[in-house]
């Protein structure tokens, strides 16, 4: 190994290249994160940033706001019972909704996951149909179903259950039909993936070890699905607490949710900073929610490790 | 003792019955979330073919007048074109920027890692009044060249972005992760530049995932209705929206037609997916 | 530029490189060589650097200070595109979307030659590695070996100053490893490139290399030919790593020695060990088992424990004093014995 010259300094023109190749590495993770970050920033920073300022401002009549400081939006909802009811009405609505969305789901994701492999891609084709309607078109369909002249009551008289054609039009019932039915597919593929990480053998053993179907389930199943149970439940909470075009069409007319409150007080009302407030509680109320089930859901793990 | 006999002895019969039980519950179950999940698509279809101008049970007969009608509302066409641009600029939009963000986030060291990753995810998780407000009250005055931002389709896009844009991320990101590195490294060990490996033997691998993600956001923006009614007017107002206004009016079998034409679209779109996949598989 | 002596510039040149993860020492300082022509392998276990190394030589990672010159021009911080060489990742790493020519051309399209060249290039290599008729097959459509072949060709066909070899035969089986170990060796006769090989494996470090780096926690332990490193090993590390071997503790005082307990051991030494403690180190197939009679050079006064017959060999677990070690003999032997 005889190196008869070996330059201590290379030229400048080189060491410049080396510079630049390396600074061209070094920018290129933040330009393919320009677009996203960009979108994220302007349209979504940005907004919220504004609608937090906005919840603080004063509404003069005839004026959308009038910048200011004020946390009487706030106070409003807490002290106005109009308002008051509508984030009580938002919260029960959503409870029930996820409650009975995740038994549901809870039933469907473990019969697909127990039958036979033929069956799946029809049970999961059935779950897919909410999500890829139009909630719109949804509403539209239980909207045919549930008043008197809707399918419902047609079916009910003409078999003969029933004399008189009924109505569940505009009931809190018809509302959480609704909610349920497209919080459902979230709840199910959530809990399916949960399943599908369980071994079926478990099942087996345990039948093996003496133990009926049921005591199977509660010592089992039940256990090693808590935490799906936990994700799918705060995710059709959220999902419920947000939407507000299925209660407002389906449910009565006093069914005011914190949607439609945002909604009517922004485009009826013209009030930026009330409909800004509600908004951010309804961002608090989400936030929260998300943080007690992730909280839950990893002391759980560590509890087991 | 005897006591024990017995139990082991009854034990089989009894979870024979409770078995057969368990069986009936679920095929019970099975007809009732069949018929939960298709009573209000398949109530909307038929309806959409009922020749009275009424919506009400019993049906009258078939027709199609109620789609020829729609097909000549420039009110119901206009608002089909708004969805399917809008559709289609969230489709490019959320897809560039989306996979774009999840290649660096499965191929580069970033600082602030979880930070950017909650920046980018955290629109999903926010229901769309609040999104839509958000927007319509920062952009409410805004111009740009002399047109409003405010009503503007491209607001619209941006606001379906939010969903999309995360959704494109999240399944991208596992698909790239998927990506055995060292063909990506063979890729510039024989002289290609991040570009070329990027677009010539990235994304073609991935290509299956690409086009998933951007079907989703397609039906994503298709049905959302939140954020385009904050944020159209007249002129730019999609389906969806046009549905709920007239709902909120009138119930009527237009309704109805828009739709099974709605559905029939993300369909179609699907249909486009399977055959994408069925060809890529047969070619591998 | 650099050059030797003979005025050829060497093909790779590596001057105290280093590189550290946190707070690990993965490659510290290292200074090395390749003649044109010359094939180099980096042995030794995991984690002593010898796949950190190539890494920085093919430019997936950057060293922390030192440079890299490929050809007399200076690499290090350049991105591996930008660099004349070509590596054989361990399971080929083939496009999976592209077909074995389509993999082929890509490094010659990369560098701008000309379609009917690309096409003549393709078939020439697929002819060398023998694949010929393979062009339109795709990736999946092949043998974990072809695979590797493909790999090989893919490389060559872009005639870098360096081919690198990234443990390419340790995804296959025993025996198509010996095969296409061979198939490198005959390659490399034929067309004389030089290459870089990563192994942890030493029979292929021995079979292919012009010269061997054995290295450990980061550095070079040793660097010969294979006959150098396995007749003479410079350091207690390659000799263990190297071939099998029995180490002896021993404590060498007053001409007599003795076992780290202190019992006395009969060994008797062409050369007498001088005063102090001593690792002795021996190879099983180079002790010879012979009568207490029998006069030797070197002898050692054993009793034989048990005995396992390895197929080929006997092998003969032996005891003297606390020592424990082992012989491996082709035929069997009486109990008593000494050891040459």
């Amino acid at each position: 190994m005889s190196l008869a010259a070996i330059p201590s300094r290379e030229t400048n023109a080189a060491s410049e290249g080396r510079r630049s190749a390396a600074l061209l590495e070094r920018f290129t993770p933040l330009m393919l994160l320009t677009p996203a970050l960009a979108i994220a920033v302007v349209f979504f920073g940005l907004p919220a940033l504004t609608m937090l300022r906005m919840s603080f401002n004063l509404h003069v009549d005839q004026r959308l706001f009038v910048p200011g400081l004020t946390f009487d939006h706030y106070g409003e909802i807490v002290s106005n019972p109009l308002f008051r009811g509508a984030v009580w009405t938002t919260i029960r609505l959503a409870l029930i909704a996820s409650l009975v969305t995740v038994m549901l789901g809870y039933c469907f994701a473990m019969l697909t996951w127990l039958k036979p492999r033929r069956w799946r891609l029809y049970l999961m084709g059935l779950a897919l149909a909410p999500m890829l309607v139009s909630e719109i078109s949804i509403i539209f369909g239980w909207w045919m179903f549930f008043p008197k002249n809707g399918l419902l009551s047609y079916a009910l008289v003409s078999t003969g259950i029933v004399h008189e054609k009924i109505s569940l039009m505009y009931t809190e019932f018809a509302a959480l039909v609704g909610l349920t039915y497209l919080s459902l597919p979230f709840c199910f593929f959530i809990l399916l993936s949960v399943f599908d990480g369980i071994d079926r053998r478990l099942l087996e053993s345990s039948a093996d070890l003496g133990a009926g179907p049921f005591t199977a389930f509660r010592e089992i199943l039940l256990p090693l699905t808590r935490g799906g149970v936990l994700a799918a439940f705060s995710q059709c909470f959220i999902w419920t607490m947000g939407t507000y075009a299925t209660p407002t069409a389906l449910g009565p007319d006093a069914l005011w949710t914190m949607g439609l409150l945002v909604q009517e007080q922004m485009l009826s009302k013209h009030n930026w900073p009330l409909a800004s407030a509600f908004a951010m509680l309804l961002v608090a109320i989400i936030a929260m929610v998300m943080f007690v089930a992730r909280s839950l859901s990893t002391r759980r793990i560590d509890y087991h490790d | 003792m005897i006591d024990t006999v017995a139990a082991v002895g009854s034990a089989p019969r009894r979870r024979l019955g409770e078995a057969s039980l368990l069986a009936a519950a679920g095929w019970a179950f099975i007809i009732f979330i069949t018929t939960y999940m298709l009573i209000p698509v398949l109530v909307t279809a038929v309806m959409s073919f009922n020749s009275a101008a009424m919506v009400r049970f019993p049906l009258s007969g078939f027709s199609l007048r109620w789609y020829a009608g729609f097909l000549a509302s420039p009110l119901w066409m206009d608002a089909l074109w708004n969805s399917i641009v809008v559709a289609l600029g969230t489709t490019v939009v959320s897809a560039s920027a989306g996979i774009l963000a999840a290649w660096a986030f499965s191929r580069y060291d970033l600082p602030f890692k979880n930070l950017l990753y909650l920046l980018i995810m955290m629109p999903l998780f926010l229901p769309g009044v609040v999104l839509g407000l958000g927007l319509a009250i920062t952009f409410g005055g805004v111009q740009i060249a002399g047109v409003p931002l405010y009503g503007s389709r491209f607001l619209v896009v941006l606001g379906h972005s939010l969903w999309a844009m995360p959704l494109v991320f999240l399944l991208m990101e596992a698909t790239f992760r998927t990506v055995d590195k060292r063909i990506v490294e063979a890729s510039g060990d024989l002289g290609a530049g991040p570009v070329r490996t990027f677009f010539e033997i990235v994304l073609p691998m991935v290509s299956t995932g690409v086009f998933s993600s951007m079907l989703f956001a397609l039906v994503i923006s298709l049905n959302e209705f939140m954020m385009a009614l904050f944020l159209t007017n007249r002129d730019t107002q999609t389906l969806p929206v046009l549905m709920w206004l007239s709902l909120r009016s009138a119930g009527t079998p237009n309704l109805a037609v828009a739709a099974v034409v709605l559905a029939v679209t993300v369909f179609a779109s699907l249909t486009l997916i399977a055959l994408w996949h069925i060809r890529s598989l047969r070619r591998a | 530029m650099i050059a030797d002596v003979s005025g050829h510039r060497p093909a790779l040149h590596l001057e105290n490189v280093r590189r550290r993860y946190g707070g690990i020492v993965a490659v510290r300082s290292l200074n090395l060589s390749l003649a044109q022509g010359e094939f180099l392998t980096f042995l030794g276990p995991s984690g002593s650097g010898k796949t950190t190394t190539l890494r920085m030589i093919g430019g997936f990672e950057q060293p922390d200070a030192g440079s890299i010159w490929i050809k007399g021009e200076r690499v290090d911080h350049l991105p591996p595109h930008r660099r004349d060489i070509a590596t054989i990742f361990q399971a080929g790493a083939l496009f999976p979307h592209k077909t074995v020519a389509e993999n082929i051309a890509y490094g010659l399209r990369m560098r701008g030659l000309q379609k009917p060249e690309i096409t003549a290039r393709v078939r020439e290599v697929l002819a060398v590695v023998r694949l010929s008729g393979f062009e339109e097959r795709y990736p999946n459509q092949l043998s974990g070996g072809q695979k590797q072949r493909v790999a090989l060709a893919r490389s060559m066909a872009v005639r870098p100053a360096i081919l690198l070899f990234d443990e390419p035969l340790s995804a296959l089986d025993l025996s198509l490893r010996l095969q296409l170990r061979s198939e490198i060796k005959r390659l490399h006769e034929e067309h004389g490139f030089s290459a870089i090989y990563v192994t942890h494996d030493q029979s292929e470090a021995m079979a292919l290399s012009s010269r061997i780096v054995i290295m450990n926690r980061g550095g070079i332990e040793q660097v010969d030919t294979p006959l150098g490193i396995s007749r003479a090993p410079a350091s207690e590390f390659v000799y263990n790593f190297i071939g099998e071997s029995c180490c002896m503790p021993l404590v060498a005082s007053g001409g007599e020695v003795r076992d780290r307990q202190g019992g006395a051991i009969d060994l008797k030494l062409h050369t007498p060990p001088r005063e102090g403690e001593w690792r002795l180190y021996l190879r099983p197939s180079r002790i010879k088992m012979a009568a207490a009679a029998e006069a030797c050079e070197n002898s050692l006064e054993v009793q034989v424990g048990f005995v396992e017959f390895l197929g080929e060999s006997y092998r003969y677990h032996l005891r003297a004093g606390a020592l424990e070690f082992f012989c491996d003999n082709p035929a069997p032997h009486m109990p008593r014995s000494e050891i040459a």
